[in-house]
């Protein structure tokens, strides 16, 4: 099976690489989307008892929008893993604050490669639509200081494939390194533009240093470019993403249109990417899936797929999720416009009814 | 009484409230007018504001008063509730804001009531009982009504009151504030209504100094939050996350069975699961077999109970929400045993899980968990770990073992335990999280005449 599953995986990785980054014809998704459904009833246990509970068979599937949808709460119940790990497999961790009987959800990536590929051309797309390469300044910790984050092995993979030289100016402790002034001396004196990556949060907890201790940022050389990622989304904190943006861009002297926000989860390989630094703020802020990422928004309740612009539940079907499973549905909320996604945020000051964040601090407090 | 639109400010005694929305300066003199009333209090004995109080509480039970009017129309949307449910939720709570209820709840805690008016003999010690000098309450908001509630706690023990509601019961005790005032304008001047967000820690921190007593209901991060910002004077009565559970016994799945999934099925859907007194999880005893009878007796008892209290609308969130509870449980039943059942576009849920499945989190929007189990006194060993925030557990069926089922939960945490039909609305007097509700606020002097 393993070596049926890698013959799956070597054709998408050449799919990925040859993808132009135009959308995939209908027929050429749905034939690949198919094969790792096979892939993945074969392999993954727990998919294969829900879809024989269900008569939901390979034979009587004929799209892949009949798979059925793996909530992304079950990667904290069960190990989702559809092919044997290699030897550089990978096991990924959510953070632990969203609410499931186990702290922490686990997403099984058994071929890190197929992972590599999925990210390289968005990526590029994304962030450097205009070179080949350039020096990565991370505010994300490095992979190897925390094995099991998806985004840390996402940076890495992404400066592996074209990074000059990386930085990495937070440990996994979140604590600053020593050298961040060294470097940034450096950085300015050189001219050279530079990709700051960071989440959200490590961005605030910058511009609120200064001022107050030796400052992590720096006037960034002309060409610059940012990548944001996590940290408000379905968080309340939209205000703040907007104007963290906005102090961000005076710190480090750039325009916003150089701030790219990259949304992903540890539960998918693929990633969505906002496309400002070619299609500027007004189409550009909306979210571009990869080509062999679909995404659906579905009524909360009903589950069905509603009309273009309606917003509703995202549920993904990702290729490059072959080695786990591929049909994700997600909590978060968004709508679907011109095949991109409008993610929405939670209306400013609002709090949530009930104990829906009390139930989260109820299990830690457990020490599940 | 005073209501300014941008200050979110509602004041009993008809002063102007400030014109700007609430900042620091404005809670500052919302405490110290506050202050100004608590003599006029003290001089009243605590029958006559208990039949105030009282007064007020009833026109919210009385069909034809404005007042009940005016709740029900702002409850469905304020609270996220049906119609229906916003009305049996009130009549639930108001219940107990009436005058025999509240002299009821002030007999029920204290020995000598008159130690509250003045020195009296208790146990052999002369006592006066003192509430505090200015009583913050901060409410969560997820039942509506507890703000009321509250109000009336502190003010019948004299303590000026300034109540910060949560989103979701603002309504209900403006509207008690603006009835005070009508009826009682001294009294009414001893409490205000204020609102403010709940990262306004400055509000907030400004209200605590000035508190002796501050009340905080909230999940453990608010708790935690008003709790590190009290000063050492301040005493801080908190009510953290709390969940409910139910045990059920052999002997209520035979032909009782029937009613008790309706029984059960109320106390779920009776605040669509948002309250501390809510099961979140059902303990069966038996095995699969009568853990899936009682699931499935329940679920069409939820099925119906959508046309007679339907669920409120969920937020896309919770829906969303709702989704990854159902999916999962679909995905783990299929893989290591149990069932789930639902109501597809009713947001009613009940999942079946082995009895190794452990505890689970808390369910939402009438979603809940069953399990089997071999002996129910086995339940309190198999919710150890969660019972700091145990409170309510229903019970039935379990005949003479009730006494030893319920001493093993209260060991591990549960503070009240109650037959299945008492579930969802406990007595004014009720020992909320295991203390008295009143006698929690005051502080007792020792009065030795010499």
């Amino acid at each position: 099976m393993s070596s049926g599953f890698d013959r799956l995986r070597r054709a998408l990785e050449d799919d990925f690489d040859a993808s132009s980054g135009e959308p995939w014809s209908d027929e050429h998704f749905e034939r690949r989307a198919l094969e790792v459904f096979h892939a993945q009833y074969e392999g993954c246990a727990p998919l294969r008892a829900l879809c024989d509970a269900r008569g939901v068979t390979p034979d009587a599937v004929g799209s892949w929008r009949d798979v059925p949808l793996v909530p992304t709460a079950a990667f904290k119940q069960l190990d989702l893993v559809s092919a044997p790990a290699g030897p550089d497999a990978r096991v990924f961790r959510t953070s632990g604050t969203t609410r499931g009987r186990s702290a922490r959800g686990r997403h099984h990536v058994p071929r890190p490669s197929l992972y590599r590929a999925a990210l390289r051309g968005p990526l590029r797309a994304a962030l450097l639509p205009d070179r080949a390469s350039i020096r990565f300044v991370s505010l994300i910790p490095a992979p190897d200081a925390v094995p099991d984050s998806s985004l840390s092995f996402m940076i890495g993979a992404a400066a592996e494939a074209f990074a000059d030289g990386v930085d990495w100016l937070v440990d996994a402790e979140g604590r600053w390194s020593p050298r961040a002034a060294e470097v940034w001396a450096d950085v300015v004196s050189s001219g050279e533009p530079v990709l700051l990556v960071g989440t959200a949060l490590a961005f605030v907890h910058a511009l609120e240093r200064e001022g107050r201790a030796e400052p992590v940022l720096a006037r960034l050389p002309e060409g610059s470019r940012v990548m944001e990622t996590g940290g408000f989304k379905g968080s309340g904190r939209e205000i703040g993403r907007t104007r963290m943006y906005a102090a961000l861009a005076g710190r480090i002297g750039l325009p916003e249109s150089r701030i790219v926000n990259e949304y992903g989860m540890t539960e998918l390989c693929s990633q969505l990417w906002e496309t400002v630094l070619c299609d500027g703020e007004e189409r550009g802020r909306s979210h571009l899936p990869a080509p062999w990422l679909r995404v659906r928004a579905l009524d909360p309740v009903s589950l069905e797929p509603l009309p273009e612009g309606q917003e509703g539940v995202l549920a993904f079907y990702d290729l490059a999720n072959a080695g786990s499973v591929s049909h994700v549905l997600t909590e978060d909320i968004g709508a679907i416009v011109d095949g991109r996604v409008r993610l929405k945020g939670r209306a400013p000051g609002a709090e949530p009814r009930g104990c829906s964040r009390a139930m989260d601090e109820m299990m830690s407090a457990a020490g599940r | 009484m005073s209501r300014d639109e941008g200050s979110g400010i509602v004041t009993g005694d008809g002063t102007a409230a400030p014109t700007e929305g609430p900042t620091a300066a404005g809670v500052r003199a919302v405490c110290d007018r506050l202050a100004r009333a608590a003599p006029g209090l003290r001089a009243r004995s605590w029958r006559e504001i208990a039949d105030v109080l009282g007064a007020v509480g009833e026109r919210f039970l009385d069909p034809g008063d404005a007042l009940r009017a005016e709740a029900l129309d702002a409850l469905p949307e304020e609270a996220g509730y049906s119609p229906a449910m916003a009305e049996r939720v009130l009549d639930g709570m108001a219940r107990d804001w009436t005058a025999d209820r509240i002299h009821a709840m002030v007999a029920a805690e204290f020995e000598a009531p008159a130690c509250l008016d003045g020195p009296c003999l208790v146990g052999g010690r002369r006592l006066l009982a003192v509430g505090p000098t200015l009583c913050l309450q901060i409410v969560a908001g997820s039942v509506p009504g507890v703000g009321v509630s509250a109000l009336v706690r502190s003010l019948v023990l004299k303590a000026p009151t300034l109540l910060k509601p949560g989103l979701g019961d603002v309504s209900l005790p403006e509207l008690y504030a603006r009835g005070l005032s009508a009826i009682d304008p001294e009294l009414a001047g001893a409490l205000v209504v204020l609102y403010w967000p709940g990262e306004a820690a400055e509000l907030r921190d400004e209200a605590l100094a000035a508190a002796e007593v501050a009340v905080v209901y909230g999940g453990d991060t608010t708790v935690r939050a008003v709790r590190a910002a009290a000063p050492a004077t301040t005493r801080v009565v908190a009510y953290h996350h709390r969940v409910g559970l139910a045990v059920i016994g052999r002997d209520a799945l035979g032909a009782g069975l029937e009613a008790v999934a309706r029984e059960l099925s109320l106390a779920v859907a009776t605040f669509d699961q948002r309250g501390c007194v809510c099961p979140h999880s059902v303990y069966v005893e038996g095995g699969l077999e009568e853990a899936t009878r009682l699931a499935d007796a329940l679920g069409r008892a939820l099925e119906r109970l959508e046309s007679e209290l339907p669920s409120g609308p969920l937020a896309s969130e919770e829906g969303a929400a709702l989704q990854q509870l159902r999916g999962s449980a679909e995905l783990v039943a299929a893989t290591r045993g149990g069932s789930v059942r639902h109501g597809g576009g009713k947001p009613w849920t009940v999942i079946v899980e082995p009895e190794d499945e452990g505890v689970g989190p808390p369910t939402l929007a009438r979603g809940v968990r069953v399990q089997p189990v071999d002996d129910p006194r086995d339940v309190a060993h198999r919710v150890a770990s969660v019972g700091r925030h145990l409170q309510t557990v229903a019970h039935a069926g379990l005949g003479s073992r009730v006494e030893a089922v319920a001493s093993a939960l209260a060991r591990v945490g549960a503070s009240r335990i109650v037959p299945l039909a008492r579930t969802s609305f406990p007595p004014p007097w009720w020992l909320h999280d295991g203390r008295g509700p009143l006698r929690e606020l005051v502080r007792w002097a020792e009065v030795d005449p010499g």
